[in-house]
């Protein structure tokens, strides 16, 4: 059953401009232009119950606007949406309590207090019966591994363990649905590893749909078998992980090995029409064919030269991204 | 009973908050002792000098500085602390810590009133009353129980005014995020430590309908002195309701300019 429903969303903001120097500050003072900037331009898409969808693109590409707008903390300049049913901008206290949003860059623990005590407000704010807050308070904590935290001073805890906690404050009402922004913002490979495992079991427990953003790849990998990609404004992409890749990066990377005797000759080997060399090392030679032509160029391979070893790979997600967020994403409306 | 199951979780952790920090409580008690001193000084040395202004004595006059020591306390408990933390450059509409109270199943107005509380502010609290019950004894009047509930009344009427103004404000912060517009309240709120009385009379007027510090302190001061009229009891409460829901007008449209900081 779709959980998100989103049609023609738009949202343009609109921001002071001025020129730079103290004639141009002086003259805003008594008047101030203004420009428009389409921050999100007619995104459609529609997500179901307990799926997790990662929202990928460059800074700036409206994916915190979007976020912010099925939260209900933005009204869209025009387009719709309904989360579970409602409008989220309506900020109904009903859907209110179905939700939560998770933002790395901010804290919605308080500074000088335990958290245990956070939780308790939060508990009370939401309306969660005791018994059920006791129960929910200790799964999180016995999935986060965070029972000593619970009594220490906020302020005295680290980025990572800061986190553990917004992620028990974001779900201690046990929202469906649940936004996350950049939630890995900051931390250590090993404590994103462990957000990311969590957030996965989570899911996977409750069957809580997630709407996740983030500039770490990985996250979305480990946690997003589907992928919306926005940039400026607009949705280009919205299906598997993989078929990104494969769209924005048609070919694979065929990795061999040959025999030691063409290796140290020095001069390559003769490769068949249609390849690219990409690297060469260490007896290994890494090498780039268009996706569709990899059987039959494997298979020249295999019969041409003396092959110790072999494997067919996808080009790594990270490299596919980055074409987006670098020089790339100039052409990219065109390539998708 | 939910909200007031609400109020009582922000006071607990705000006690919590102020057990953390142990100098607080010092520096707290000198702001009490100073802000309660300076004031009675100030009158006490005018009186000194004259017998009454405009049928002011020292006594009514300390019952006036009583409740004007009782409202800033008030505010200073929690409506100030609540509301002020949306203004300014580290103020949550401008780093946008707001989302979090606008993502709460609680209406926001609400919770954006009575989230933070200073409760050390309790000492203010406890000298104001201990001003208005000496101003009392001094009177050497009875106080029977209708001046008193009409005292209660007026004092309920300027705490409603008090928030709309503040609330007033804080609404402003979401045209202007960096300002703090409260600082142009302080300056005529300063000026509710005196009767309207003693100002001239356009100010007079300013200071009762146009910014009604006057209606804040002189009304329920009179209440409980003697010599408020009837219209002007009526008139207050009718200005505090026009006021109250001006001021919620102003801040649910700011709510809507709400555009959340940047990640």
């Amino acid at each position: 059953m779709p959980q998100i429903v989103v049609e023609n969303l738009s949202k343009t903001y609109r921001v002071p401009e001025r020129e730079p120097g103290l004639g141009a500050a002086l003259k805003s003072l008594f008047r101030r232009k203004h420009r428009e900037v389409e921050a999100v331009r007619d995104i459609s898409f529609i997500v179901e119950t307990g799926e997790v969808v990662g929202f990928i693109g460059p800074n700036g590409a409206g994916k915190t606007t979007t976020l912010k707008m099925l939260s209900g903390l933005l009204h869209p300049s025009s387009g719709g949406a309904r989360v579970i049913g409602a409008v989220p901008w309506e900020r109904k206290p009903a859907y209110l309590r179905r939700i939560s949003m998770v933002l790395g860059n901010k804290s919605q623990i308080l500074w000088d207090i335990p958290p245990v005590d956070s939780f308790r407000v939060l508990g009370e704010i939401y309306n969660v019966p005791l018994l059920e807050f006791r129960e929910t308070l200790d799964e999180l904590v016995a999935l986060l591994d965070m029972e000593d935290l619970l009594h220490k001073p906020t302020r005295n805890l680290s980025l990572g363990e800061r986190m553990k906690c917004e992620l028990v404050a974001g779900l201690l009402h046990r929202p469906d649905v649940l936004f996350l922004d950049e939630p890995t913002l900051g931390l250590d490979v090993s404590m994103q590893t462990r957000l990311r495992r969590f957030l996965a079991e989570y899911n996977l427990r409750r069957g809580v749909t997630m709407i996740l953003t983030s500039h770490y790849m990985a996250d979305v990998v480990a946690l997003c078998a589907r992928v919306i990609l926005i940039h400026h404004g607009c949705l280009l992409y919205d299906g598997a992980l993989s078929g990104l890749a494969r769209k924005l990066a048609p070919f694979k990377l065929i990795k061999v090995s040959l025999g030691n005797g063409h290796m140290s000759a020095g001069a390559d080997p003769q490769l068949p029409t249609g390849v690219e060399l990409l690297q060469r090392d260490n007896g290994q030679l890494t090498l780039r064919v268009g996706h569709d032509d990899a059987p039959g160029i494997t298979a020249k391979l295999l019969n041409t030269l003396p092959v110790l070893d072999l494997s067919v790979e996808d080009p790594p997600i990270e490299a596919v991204i980055d074409q987006i967020y670098g020089d790339g994403a100039v052409n990219l409306e065109e390539t998708l | 009973m939910r909200h007031l199951r609400l109020i009582g979780s922000f006071v607990g952790i705000a006690i919590e908050n102020a057990l953390a920090y142990r100098v607080n409580f010092w520096i707290s008690l000198l702001h009490s002792l100073l802000s309660f001193g300076t004031g009675v000084l100030a009158i006490v040395v005018l009186f000194s000098q004259v017998e009454a202004i405009h049928g002011w004595t020292l006594t009514s006059t300390l019952a006036l500085l009583g409740t004007y020591l009782t409202l800033a306390a008030l505010r200073r408990l929690f409506i100030g602390p609540s509301l002020e933390a949306l203004a300014g450059l580290d103020g949550e509409i401008w780093t946008g810590t707001f989302d979090f109270t606008l993502l709460r199943p609680v209406d926001v107005q609400f919770l954006a009133s009575i989230r933070h509380w200073q409760p050390l502010v309790i000492l203010d609290l406890l000298m104001s009353g201990g001003v208005l019950v000496f101003a009392v004894v001094q009177l050497g009047r009875t106080l029977t129980l209708g001046s008193l509930a009409t005292f209660l009344l007026t004092l309920f009427v300027a705490v409603i005014i008090l928030y709309a103004l503040l609330l007033g404000f804080a609404g402003l912060v979401f045209w202007s995020p960096g300002f703090l517009f409260t600082w142009l309240f302080n300056a005529f709120f300063q000026m509710a430590r005196y009767p309207v009385g003693l100002y001239p009379g356009w100010l007079r007027l300013v200071l009762t309908w146009i910014i009604p510090v006057g209606i804040m302190t002189t009304v329920p001061a009179q209440a409980l002195v003697g010599g408020l009229s009837g219209a002007m009891l009526v008139g207050s409460v009718a200005f505090a309701a026009a006021l109250f829901v001006a001021a919620t007008v102003l801040f649910r449209t700011g709510l809507r300019r709400y555009a959340s900081a940047s990640s």
